[in-house]
Protein backbone atom coordinates (compact mmCIF):
# COMPACT_ATOMS: atom_id res chain seq x y z
CA UNK A 1 0.00 0.00 0.00
CA UNK A 2 0.97 3.44 -0.72
CA UNK A 3 0.21 6.67 0.98
CA UNK A 4 0.47 10.15 -0.74
CA UNK A 5 1.60 12.26 1.66
CA UNK A 6 1.09 15.37 -0.83
CA UNK A 7 -2.69 14.23 -1.51
CA UNK A 8 -2.98 14.33 2.21
CA UNK A 9 -1.69 17.95 2.24
CA UNK A 10 -3.87 18.85 -0.24
CA UNK A 11 -6.73 17.54 1.42
CA UNK A 12 -6.12 19.25 4.67
CA UNK A 13 -5.54 22.85 2.48
CA UNK A 14 -9.73 21.60 0.84
CA UNK A 15 -10.95 20.36 4.59
CA UNK A 16 -9.75 24.15 6.25
CA UNK A 17 -12.90 26.23 4.95
CA UNK A 18 -15.37 23.47 6.29
CA UNK A 19 -13.48 24.19 9.96
CA UNK A 20 -15.94 26.98 10.71
CA UNK A 21 -19.03 24.62 9.87
CA UNK A 22 -17.76 22.37 12.59
CA UNK A 23 -17.09 25.04 15.37
CA UNK A 24 -20.50 26.88 14.64
CA UNK A 25 -22.46 23.35 15.68
CA UNK A 26 -20.35 22.67 18.38
CA UNK A 27 -20.22 26.20 20.00
CA UNK A 28 -24.52 26.64 19.20
CA UNK A 29 -24.89 22.75 20.78
CA UNK A 30 -22.27 23.47 23.59
CA UNK A 31 -23.92 27.13 23.92
CA UNK A 32 -27.75 26.38 23.94
CA UNK A 33 -27.09 22.83 25.86
CA UNK A 34 -25.05 24.81 28.81
CA UNK A 35 -28.20 26.85 29.15
CA UNK A 36 -30.76 23.66 29.33
CA UNK A 37 -28.50 21.56 31.34
CA UNK A 38 -28.54 24.20 33.82
CA UNK A 39 -32.53 24.54 33.74
CA UNK A 40 -32.64 20.54 33.92
CA UNK A 41 -30.23 20.27 36.92
CA UNK A 42 -31.65 23.22 38.98
CA UNK A 43 -35.16 21.63 38.05
CA UNK A 44 -34.15 18.24 39.55
CA UNK A 45 -31.96 19.66 42.48
CA UNK A 46 -35.34 21.58 43.67
CA UNK A 47 -37.23 18.85 42.72
CA UNK A 48 -39.72 21.13 41.00
CA UNK A 49 -43.35 19.88 40.43
CA UNK A 50 -43.67 18.19 37.34
CA UNK A 51 -40.32 20.02 35.76
CA UNK A 52 -37.92 18.12 37.99
CA UNK A 53 -39.71 14.99 36.72
CA UNK A 54 -39.23 16.20 33.26
CA UNK A 55 -35.94 16.62 33.67
CA UNK A 56 -35.24 13.25 34.86
CA UNK A 57 -36.93 11.88 32.25
CA UNK A 58 -35.14 13.72 29.38
CA UNK A 59 -32.05 13.36 30.53
CA UNK A 60 -32.38 9.67 30.86
CA UNK A 61 -33.81 9.26 27.61
CA UNK A 62 -31.18 11.53 25.64
CA UNK A 63 -28.46 9.30 27.67
CA UNK A 64 -29.98 6.03 26.73
CA UNK A 65 -30.14 6.61 23.51
CA UNK A 66 -27.55 7.26 20.39
CA UNK A 67 -26.99 10.88 19.46
CA UNK A 68 -27.50 9.47 16.01
CA UNK A 69 -31.16 8.65 16.42
CA UNK A 70 -31.78 12.07 18.47
CA UNK A 71 -30.88 13.55 14.88
CA UNK A 72 -32.73 11.12 12.74
CA UNK A 73 -35.30 12.22 15.11
CA UNK A 74 -35.67 15.97 14.78
CA UNK A 75 -35.31 15.42 11.27
CA UNK A 76 -37.32 13.37 10.15
CA UNK A 77 -40.04 13.86 13.29
CA UNK A 78 -39.95 17.92 13.75
CA UNK A 79 -40.94 19.06 9.86
CA UNK A 80 -44.10 16.93 10.57
CA UNK A 81 -44.74 18.09 13.74
CA UNK A 82 -44.24 21.75 12.71
CA UNK A 83 -46.31 21.24 9.14
CA UNK A 84 -49.58 20.22 10.84
CA UNK A 85 -49.17 23.12 13.58
CA UNK A 86 -48.58 25.32 10.78
CA UNK A 87 -51.40 24.27 8.81
CA UNK A 88 -53.79 24.29 12.03
CA UNK A 89 -52.94 27.76 12.93
CA UNK A 90 -52.73 28.98 9.53
CA UNK A 91 -48.79 30.20 9.87
CA UNK A 92 -47.63 29.99 6.21
CA UNK A 93 -44.83 28.00 7.52
CA UNK A 94 -42.70 25.00 5.32
CA UNK A 95 -40.63 22.90 7.00
CA UNK A 96 -38.54 23.00 3.72
CA UNK A 97 -37.22 26.03 4.82
CA UNK A 98 -35.79 24.99 7.49
CA UNK A 99 -31.89 25.15 6.35
CA UNK A 100 -30.17 21.52 7.47
CA UNK A 101 -27.72 23.03 9.72
CA UNK A 102 -30.91 24.00 11.46
CA UNK A 103 -31.75 19.86 12.44
CA UNK A 104 -28.34 19.43 13.64
CA UNK A 105 -28.33 22.89 15.44
CA UNK A 106 -31.78 21.90 17.24
CA UNK A 107 -31.01 17.78 17.97
CA UNK A 108 -27.02 18.26 19.26
CA UNK A 109 -28.51 20.87 21.24
CA UNK A 110 -31.03 18.39 23.06
CA UNK A 111 -28.71 16.13 23.23
CA UNK A 112 -25.44 18.52 24.85
CA UNK A 113 -28.27 19.59 27.67
CA UNK A 114 -29.17 15.76 28.56
CA UNK A 115 -25.09 15.43 29.41
CA UNK A 116 -24.47 18.80 30.79
CA UNK A 117 -27.33 18.63 33.05
CA UNK A 118 -25.34 15.76 34.65
CA UNK A 119 -22.30 17.61 35.35
CA UNK A 120 -23.68 21.17 35.88
CA UNK A 121 -25.99 18.98 38.58
CA UNK A 122 -22.52 17.16 40.36
CA UNK A 123 -20.51 20.35 40.48
CA UNK A 124 -23.63 22.15 42.15
CA UNK A 125 -23.89 19.05 44.33
CA UNK A 126 -20.02 19.71 45.03
CA UNK A 127 -20.39 22.90 46.58
CA UNK A 128 -20.86 22.64 50.21
CA UNK A 129 -24.08 23.24 52.08
CA UNK A 130 -22.04 25.82 54.48
CA UNK A 131 -21.68 28.22 51.59
CA UNK A 132 -25.06 28.44 50.44
CA UNK A 133 -26.14 29.41 54.26
CA UNK A 134 -22.84 31.71 54.95
CA UNK A 135 -24.88 33.43 51.98
CA UNK A 136 -28.16 33.25 53.65
CA UNK A 137 -26.78 34.31 56.89
CA UNK A 138 -25.42 38.13 55.54
CA UNK A 139 -28.65 38.54 54.00
CA UNK A 140 -28.93 36.96 50.56
CA UNK A 141 -31.49 35.64 48.55
CA UNK A 142 -31.40 32.86 46.84
CA UNK A 143 -31.12 33.93 43.36
CA UNK A 144 -28.61 35.93 45.03
CA UNK A 145 -26.30 33.28 46.60
CA UNK A 146 -26.53 31.14 43.72
CA UNK A 147 -25.17 33.52 41.53
CA UNK A 148 -22.79 34.83 43.54
CA UNK A 149 -21.98 31.82 45.22
CA UNK A 150 -22.87 29.29 44.33
CA UNK A 151 -22.55 29.20 40.57
CA UNK A 152 -18.65 30.83 40.81
CA UNK A 153 -17.77 27.57 42.78
CA UNK A 154 -19.55 24.53 40.71
CA UNK A 155 -18.29 26.33 37.59
CA UNK A 156 -15.06 25.81 38.77
CA UNK A 157 -15.09 22.62 39.61
CA UNK A 158 -16.93 21.36 36.85
CA UNK A 159 -14.48 22.93 33.69
CA UNK A 160 -12.85 19.52 33.45
CA UNK A 161 -16.08 17.86 32.85
CA UNK A 162 -17.47 20.49 30.49
CA UNK A 163 -14.34 20.39 28.76
CA UNK A 164 -15.01 16.96 27.98
CA UNK A 165 -18.57 17.83 26.80
CA UNK A 166 -17.15 20.37 24.08
CA UNK A 167 -14.94 17.51 23.02
CA UNK A 168 -17.70 15.38 22.62
CA UNK A 169 -19.67 17.70 21.04
CA UNK A 170 -17.03 18.45 18.82
CA UNK A 171 -16.66 15.05 17.44
CA UNK A 172 -20.00 13.88 17.64
CA UNK A 173 -20.77 17.28 15.29
CA UNK A 174 -19.42 14.87 12.03
CA UNK A 175 -23.04 13.30 12.54
CA UNK A 176 -23.99 16.39 10.98
CA UNK A 177 -23.51 14.41 7.74
CA UNK A 178 -26.23 12.44 7.43
CA UNK A 179 -28.77 15.57 6.96
CA UNK A 180 -26.08 16.85 4.17
CA UNK A 181 -24.20 19.51 6.68
CA UNK A 182 -20.49 19.46 4.84
CA UNK A 183 -18.23 19.67 8.01
CA UNK A 184 -14.85 18.79 8.32
CA UNK A 185 -15.68 15.03 8.04
CA UNK A 186 -18.47 15.23 5.15
CA UNK A 187 -16.00 17.61 3.80
CA UNK A 188 -12.98 14.80 3.81
CA UNK A 189 -15.43 12.12 1.91
CA UNK A 190 -15.83 14.83 -1.10
CA UNK A 191 -12.28 15.79 -1.56
CA UNK A 192 -11.60 12.33 -1.89
CA UNK A 193 -14.51 11.33 -3.94
CA UNK A 194 -12.63 12.51 -7.35
CA UNK A 195 -9.55 10.14 -7.44
CA UNK A 196 -10.55 7.35 -4.38
CA UNK A 197 -7.65 8.40 -1.90
CA UNK A 198 -10.05 8.49 1.08
CA UNK A 199 -7.54 7.06 3.61
CA UNK A 200 -5.46 10.64 2.79
CA UNK A 201 -8.22 12.32 3.10
CA UNK A 202 -9.47 11.10 6.50
CA UNK A 203 -6.02 10.79 7.91
CA UNK A 204 -6.16 15.39 7.19
CA UNK A 205 -9.70 15.31 8.82
CA UNK A 206 -8.03 13.51 12.43
CA UNK A 207 -5.23 15.90 11.88
CA UNK A 208 -7.40 18.82 12.09
CA UNK A 209 -9.99 17.51 14.67
CA UNK A 210 -6.49 16.40 16.88
CA UNK A 211 -5.25 19.60 16.90
CA UNK A 212 -9.00 21.18 17.71
CA UNK A 213 -9.12 19.56 20.65
CA UNK A 214 -5.35 20.11 21.95
CA UNK A 215 -6.74 23.24 21.62
CA UNK A 216 -9.49 23.10 23.67
CA UNK A 217 -7.74 20.76 26.16
CA UNK A 218 -5.08 24.01 26.53
CA UNK A 219 -7.79 26.45 26.68
CA UNK A 220 -9.41 24.54 29.65
CA UNK A 221 -5.94 24.49 31.69
CA UNK A 222 -5.90 28.39 31.26
CA UNK A 223 -9.30 29.23 32.73
CA UNK A 224 -8.95 26.38 34.77
CA UNK A 225 -5.53 27.80 36.24
CA UNK A 226 -7.55 31.13 36.43
CA UNK A 227 -10.81 29.83 38.23
CA UNK A 228 -8.95 27.93 40.84
CA UNK A 229 -7.09 30.62 42.31
CA UNK A 230 -8.57 30.56 45.51
CA UNK A 231 -7.76 26.69 45.96
CA UNK A 232 -3.80 27.45 45.88
CA UNK A 233 -1.93 25.64 49.18
CA UNK A 234 -5.24 24.76 50.06
CA UNK A 235 -6.41 20.89 50.23
CA UNK A 236 -8.67 20.62 48.05
CA UNK B 1 -33.66 43.40 72.08
CA UNK B 2 -33.91 39.63 71.26
CA UNK B 3 -36.80 37.72 72.36
CA UNK B 4 -37.33 34.08 71.50
CA UNK B 5 -40.93 32.24 72.63
CA UNK B 6 -41.96 29.04 72.96
CA UNK B 7 -39.85 27.62 70.18
CA UNK B 8 -39.77 23.85 68.82
CA UNK B 9 -38.20 22.00 66.61
CA UNK B 10 -38.31 18.70 64.77
CA UNK B 11 -36.69 16.42 62.48
CA UNK B 12 -39.10 13.96 61.68
CA UNK B 13 -40.11 12.50 64.89
CA UNK B 14 -37.27 13.70 67.00
CA UNK B 15 -37.72 16.52 69.06
CA UNK B 16 -35.01 18.63 68.93
CA UNK B 17 -36.58 22.37 70.51
CA UNK B 18 -39.66 21.59 73.27
CA UNK B 19 -40.62 25.35 73.65
CA UNK B 20 -37.31 27.66 74.36
CA UNK B 21 -38.06 30.78 76.06
CA UNK B 22 -34.99 33.29 76.00
CA UNK B 23 -34.65 37.14 76.17
CA UNK B 24 -31.53 38.98 75.19
CA UNK B 25 -30.75 42.44 76.26
CA UNK B 26 -29.29 44.86 74.15
CA UNK B 27 -25.58 44.88 74.34
CA UNK B 28 -26.20 41.78 76.45
CA UNK B 29 -23.55 38.53 75.88
CA UNK B 30 -25.58 34.92 76.38
CA UNK B 31 -23.52 32.58 76.51
CA UNK B 32 -25.38 28.92 75.87
CA UNK B 33 -23.68 25.91 77.39
CA UNK B 34 -25.07 22.30 77.44
CA UNK B 35 -23.93 18.73 76.42
CA UNK B 36 -23.59 17.46 72.61
CA UNK B 37 -27.05 17.01 71.09
CA UNK B 38 -28.68 18.91 73.66
CA UNK B 39 -29.93 21.64 70.80
CA UNK B 40 -27.81 24.27 70.99
CA UNK B 41 -27.07 24.42 67.00
CA UNK B 42 -30.28 24.18 66.20
CA UNK B 43 -31.51 27.24 68.29
CA UNK B 44 -29.07 29.63 66.62
CA UNK B 45 -29.65 28.13 63.32
CA UNK B 46 -33.66 28.70 64.43
CA UNK B 47 -32.87 32.70 65.16
CA UNK B 48 -31.32 32.80 61.87
CA UNK B 49 -33.78 31.06 59.91
CA UNK B 50 -31.70 28.37 58.55
CA UNK B 51 -33.64 26.01 59.95
CA UNK B 52 -37.48 26.56 60.21
CA UNK B 53 -38.63 26.41 63.56
CA UNK B 54 -42.42 23.96 63.70
CA UNK B 55 -43.60 26.58 66.16
CA UNK B 56 -42.95 30.04 68.31
CA UNK B 57 -41.95 33.73 67.43
CA UNK B 58 -38.97 35.52 67.22
CA UNK B 59 -38.57 38.63 67.94
CA UNK B 60 -35.49 41.18 66.90
CA UNK B 61 -34.98 44.22 67.76
CA UNK B 62 -38.06 46.34 65.84
CA UNK B 63 -39.14 42.84 63.75
CA UNK B 64 -41.56 40.27 64.54
CA UNK B 65 -42.36 37.08 63.29
CA UNK B 66 -44.09 34.20 64.02
CA UNK B 67 -42.69 30.90 62.38
CA UNK B 68 -46.28 29.78 61.31
CA UNK B 69 -47.11 32.70 59.41
CA UNK B 70 -43.05 32.80 57.29
CA UNK B 71 -43.23 33.42 54.01
CA UNK B 72 -39.92 34.17 52.08
CA UNK B 73 -40.09 38.28 52.43
CA UNK B 74 -40.56 37.77 56.11
CA UNK B 75 -37.50 35.10 56.45
CA UNK B 76 -35.40 37.44 54.42
CA UNK B 77 -36.02 40.33 56.57
CA UNK B 78 -35.50 38.31 59.62
CA UNK B 79 -32.21 36.70 58.82
CA UNK B 80 -30.95 40.41 58.14
CA UNK B 81 -31.38 41.38 61.64
CA UNK B 82 -28.68 38.33 62.62
CA UNK B 83 -25.55 37.39 61.68
CA UNK B 84 -23.87 33.84 62.02
CA UNK B 85 -20.12 32.90 62.79
CA UNK B 86 -19.67 29.09 62.37
CA UNK B 87 -18.08 26.64 63.64
CA UNK B 88 -16.48 25.68 60.54
CA UNK B 89 -16.12 28.95 59.36
CA UNK B 90 -17.93 28.75 55.89
CA UNK B 91 -15.93 31.75 54.46
CA UNK B 92 -16.88 32.55 50.62
CA UNK B 93 -13.88 29.49 49.30
CA UNK B 94 -13.58 31.90 46.21
CA UNK B 95 -13.40 35.24 47.92
CA UNK B 96 -10.47 36.72 49.45
CA UNK B 97 -10.41 37.37 52.65
CA UNK B 98 -11.50 41.56 52.12
CA UNK B 99 -14.36 40.22 49.52
CA UNK B 100 -15.44 37.57 52.10
CA UNK B 101 -16.51 40.97 54.03
CA UNK B 102 -17.49 42.81 51.41
CA UNK B 103 -19.65 40.37 49.86
CA UNK B 104 -22.89 41.37 52.29
CA UNK B 105 -22.31 44.94 52.42
CA UNK B 106 -22.17 44.84 48.24
CA UNK B 107 -25.13 42.90 47.57
CA UNK B 108 -27.72 43.38 50.70
CA UNK B 109 -26.40 46.67 52.24
CA UNK B 110 -26.15 48.31 48.40
CA UNK B 111 -23.21 50.32 48.93
CA UNK B 112 -20.57 51.17 46.63
CA UNK B 113 -17.73 49.48 46.09
CA UNK B 114 -15.29 51.70 47.59
CA UNK B 115 -17.47 52.13 50.44
CA UNK B 116 -17.44 48.38 51.06
CA UNK B 117 -13.88 48.19 50.53
CA UNK B 118 -12.91 50.49 53.30
CA UNK B 119 -15.18 49.15 56.09
CA UNK B 120 -14.23 45.82 54.96
CA UNK B 121 -10.58 46.80 55.33
CA UNK B 122 -11.44 48.42 58.64
CA UNK B 123 -12.50 45.67 60.35
CA UNK B 124 -10.16 42.91 59.22
CA UNK B 125 -7.62 45.40 60.70
CA UNK B 126 -9.10 45.68 64.00
CA UNK B 127 -9.54 41.94 64.08
CA UNK B 128 -5.79 41.77 63.36
CA UNK B 129 -5.84 40.55 59.69
CA UNK B 130 -5.02 44.16 57.70
CA UNK B 131 -2.15 42.52 55.98
CA UNK B 132 -3.83 39.38 55.22
CA UNK B 133 -7.06 41.26 52.97
CA UNK B 134 -6.25 39.64 49.84
CA UNK B 135 -5.36 35.93 51.04
CA UNK B 136 -7.92 33.50 49.78
CA UNK B 137 -9.52 31.26 52.68
CA UNK B 138 -7.26 28.17 51.35
CA UNK B 139 -4.07 30.16 52.70
CA UNK B 140 -5.53 31.35 56.25
CA UNK B 141 -4.99 29.21 59.49
CA UNK B 142 -8.36 28.59 60.93
CA UNK B 143 -7.62 31.50 63.75
CA UNK B 144 -7.53 33.68 60.79
CA UNK B 145 -10.29 32.22 58.78
CA UNK B 146 -12.61 32.53 61.68
CA UNK B 147 -11.65 36.21 62.47
CA UNK B 148 -12.36 37.20 59.11
CA UNK B 149 -15.95 34.98 60.13
CA UNK B 150 -16.35 37.63 62.72
CA UNK B 151 -15.78 40.65 60.55
CA UNK B 152 -18.09 39.58 57.97
CA UNK B 153 -20.59 39.43 60.26
CA UNK B 154 -19.46 42.80 62.36
CA UNK B 155 -19.96 44.42 59.01
CA UNK B 156 -23.63 43.55 58.89
CA UNK B 157 -24.17 45.71 61.73
CA UNK B 158 -26.96 43.04 62.72
CA UNK B 159 -29.25 43.19 65.83
CA UNK B 160 -27.61 40.24 67.07
CA UNK B 161 -24.22 38.22 66.19
CA UNK B 162 -24.56 34.32 66.63
CA UNK B 163 -21.52 32.22 67.58
CA UNK B 164 -21.83 28.18 67.05
CA UNK B 165 -18.94 26.96 68.94
CA UNK B 166 -16.61 29.45 67.29
CA UNK B 167 -13.38 28.03 68.68
CA UNK B 168 -14.22 24.12 68.52
CA UNK B 169 -12.80 23.42 65.16
CA UNK B 170 -9.22 25.19 65.78
CA UNK B 171 -5.94 23.70 67.12
CA UNK B 172 -5.67 24.40 71.01
CA UNK B 173 -3.23 26.95 70.48
CA UNK B 174 -5.49 29.19 68.08
CA UNK B 175 -8.36 29.45 70.32
CA UNK B 176 -6.93 32.63 72.18
CA UNK B 177 -6.61 34.84 69.44
CA UNK B 178 -10.28 34.22 68.53
CA UNK B 179 -11.49 34.59 72.23
CA UNK B 180 -9.57 38.03 72.47
CA UNK B 181 -11.15 39.53 69.47
CA UNK B 182 -14.60 38.46 70.25
CA UNK B 183 -13.76 39.50 73.99
CA UNK B 184 -13.18 42.98 72.44
CA UNK B 185 -16.00 43.42 70.12
CA UNK B 186 -17.71 42.11 73.60
CA UNK B 187 -16.64 45.31 75.45
CA UNK B 188 -18.19 47.70 72.18
CA UNK B 189 -21.70 46.50 73.46
CA UNK B 190 -22.55 44.25 70.64
CA UNK B 191 -25.10 41.87 70.98
CA UNK B 192 -24.34 38.51 71.26
CA UNK B 193 -25.75 34.81 71.67
CA UNK B 194 -22.24 32.48 72.05
CA UNK B 195 -22.08 28.68 71.92
CA UNK B 196 -19.34 27.39 73.67
CA UNK B 197 -17.63 24.90 76.19
CA UNK B 198 -14.85 27.54 77.64
CA UNK B 199 -15.79 27.85 80.34
CA UNK B 200 -13.41 30.72 81.08
CA UNK B 201 -14.72 32.86 78.26
CA UNK B 202 -17.88 32.50 79.41
CA UNK B 203 -17.51 33.56 83.30
CA UNK B 204 -15.52 36.23 82.48
CA UNK B 205 -17.29 37.92 79.29
CA UNK B 206 -21.23 36.50 79.34
CA UNK B 207 -24.07 38.61 80.93
CA UNK B 208 -26.13 36.09 81.31
CA UNK B 209 -25.73 31.90 81.29
CA UNK B 210 -28.19 29.47 79.90
CA UNK B 211 -27.71 26.00 80.18
CA UNK B 212 -29.79 24.05 77.65
CA UNK B 213 -30.29 19.92 77.86
CA UNK B 214 -32.33 17.85 75.98
CA UNK B 215 -34.22 20.46 74.09
CA UNK B 216 -34.72 22.28 76.97
CA UNK B 217 -33.71 25.58 79.13
CA UNK B 218 -32.52 23.90 82.44
CA UNK B 219 -31.01 26.86 84.50
CA UNK B 220 -30.43 30.40 83.30
CA UNK B 221 -29.00 33.10 85.53
CA UNK B 222 -25.55 35.13 85.98
CA UNK B 223 -22.03 33.17 85.48
CA UNK B 224 -21.92 33.49 89.14
CA UNK B 225 -25.59 31.95 89.55
CA UNK B 226 -24.97 29.32 87.18
CA UNK B 227 -21.60 28.55 86.91
CA UNK B 228 -20.63 28.42 90.83
CA UNK B 229 -23.49 28.02 92.37
CA UNK B 230 -25.87 25.80 89.86
CA UNK B 231 -29.31 24.77 91.55
CA UNK B 232 -30.17 22.02 89.36
CA UNK B 233 -28.46 18.77 89.18
CA UNK B 234 -27.67 18.49 85.72
CA UNK B 235 -25.95 21.87 85.33
CA UNK B 236 -24.27 20.33 87.83
CA UNK B 237 -23.03 17.18 86.43
CA UNK B 238 -22.18 18.92 83.23
CA UNK B 239 -20.19 21.65 84.86
CA UNK B 240 -18.43 18.93 86.65
CA UNK B 241 -17.55 17.00 83.69
CA UNK B 242 -16.49 19.73 81.34
CA UNK B 243 -13.88 20.99 84.46
CA UNK B 244 -12.81 18.02 85.90
CA UNK B 245 -11.17 18.02 89.65
CA UNK B 246 -7.73 17.73 89.45
CA UNK B 247 -7.38 13.86 90.91
CA UNK B 248 -3.75 13.98 91.23
CA UNK B 249 -0.66 15.29 93.53
CA UNK B 250 2.46 16.37 92.60
N1 LIG C 1 -30.54 18.47 59.99
C1 LIG C 1 -30.82 17.57 60.96
N2 LIG C 1 -31.54 16.47 60.67
C2 LIG C 1 -31.86 15.56 61.63
N3 LIG C 1 -31.48 15.68 62.91
C3 LIG C 1 -30.75 16.74 63.26
C4 LIG C 1 -30.38 17.75 62.31
N4 LIG C 1 -29.67 18.71 62.95
C5 LIG C 1 -29.59 18.31 64.24
N5 LIG C 1 -30.24 17.15 64.43
C6 LIG C 1 -30.40 16.45 65.71
O1 LIG C 1 -30.87 17.37 66.64
C7 LIG C 1 -30.27 17.18 67.90
C8 LIG C 1 -29.66 18.48 68.39
O2 LIG C 1 -28.58 18.82 67.56
P1 LIG C 1 -27.75 20.16 67.72
O3 LIG C 1 -28.68 21.31 67.72
O4 LIG C 1 -26.69 20.14 66.69
O5 LIG C 1 -27.14 19.97 69.17
P2 LIG C 1 -25.88 20.71 69.81
O6 LIG C 1 -25.49 21.84 68.96
O7 LIG C 1 -26.37 21.12 71.16
O8 LIG C 1 -24.82 19.67 69.92
C9 LIG C 1 -29.25 16.07 67.73
O9 LIG C 1 -29.83 14.88 68.22
C10 LIG C 1 -29.05 16.00 66.26
O10 LIG C 1 -28.76 14.69 65.86
MG1 LIG D 1 -23.63 22.21 68.00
Amino acid sequence: MKIDLTFIWTAFLQILPAIPTTLVITLVSVLAGFVIGLLAALARIYKVPVLGQAASAYVTFIRGTPMLTHLLLIYFGLPVLLDALSAQFGWGFKSASIPMIGFAFISFSITAGAYMSEVIRSGLLAVDRGQLEAAYSVGMTTPQALRRIIFPQALSVSIPNLSNSVIGMLHGSTLAFTVSVVDINAKAQIVASTNWKFFEAYIAAALIFWGLTLLIERLTAVIEKRMNLYNRGGIV
Amino acid sequence: MIKLKNIHKSFGRQQVLKGIDLTVQKGEVVVILGPSGSGKTTLLRCVNYLEKPGDGEILIGDYHLNCRHAGKKEIHALRQKSAMVFQQYNLFRHKTAVENVMEGLLVVKKLSKEEAYRRSAELLEKVGLGSRLDAYPSQLSGGQQQRVGIARALALEPEVILFDEPTSALDPELVGEVLEVIRRIAAEGITMIVVTHEIGFARDVANHIVFMDGGVIVEEGSPAEVLSRPKEERTRQFLKRITPEPNYSI
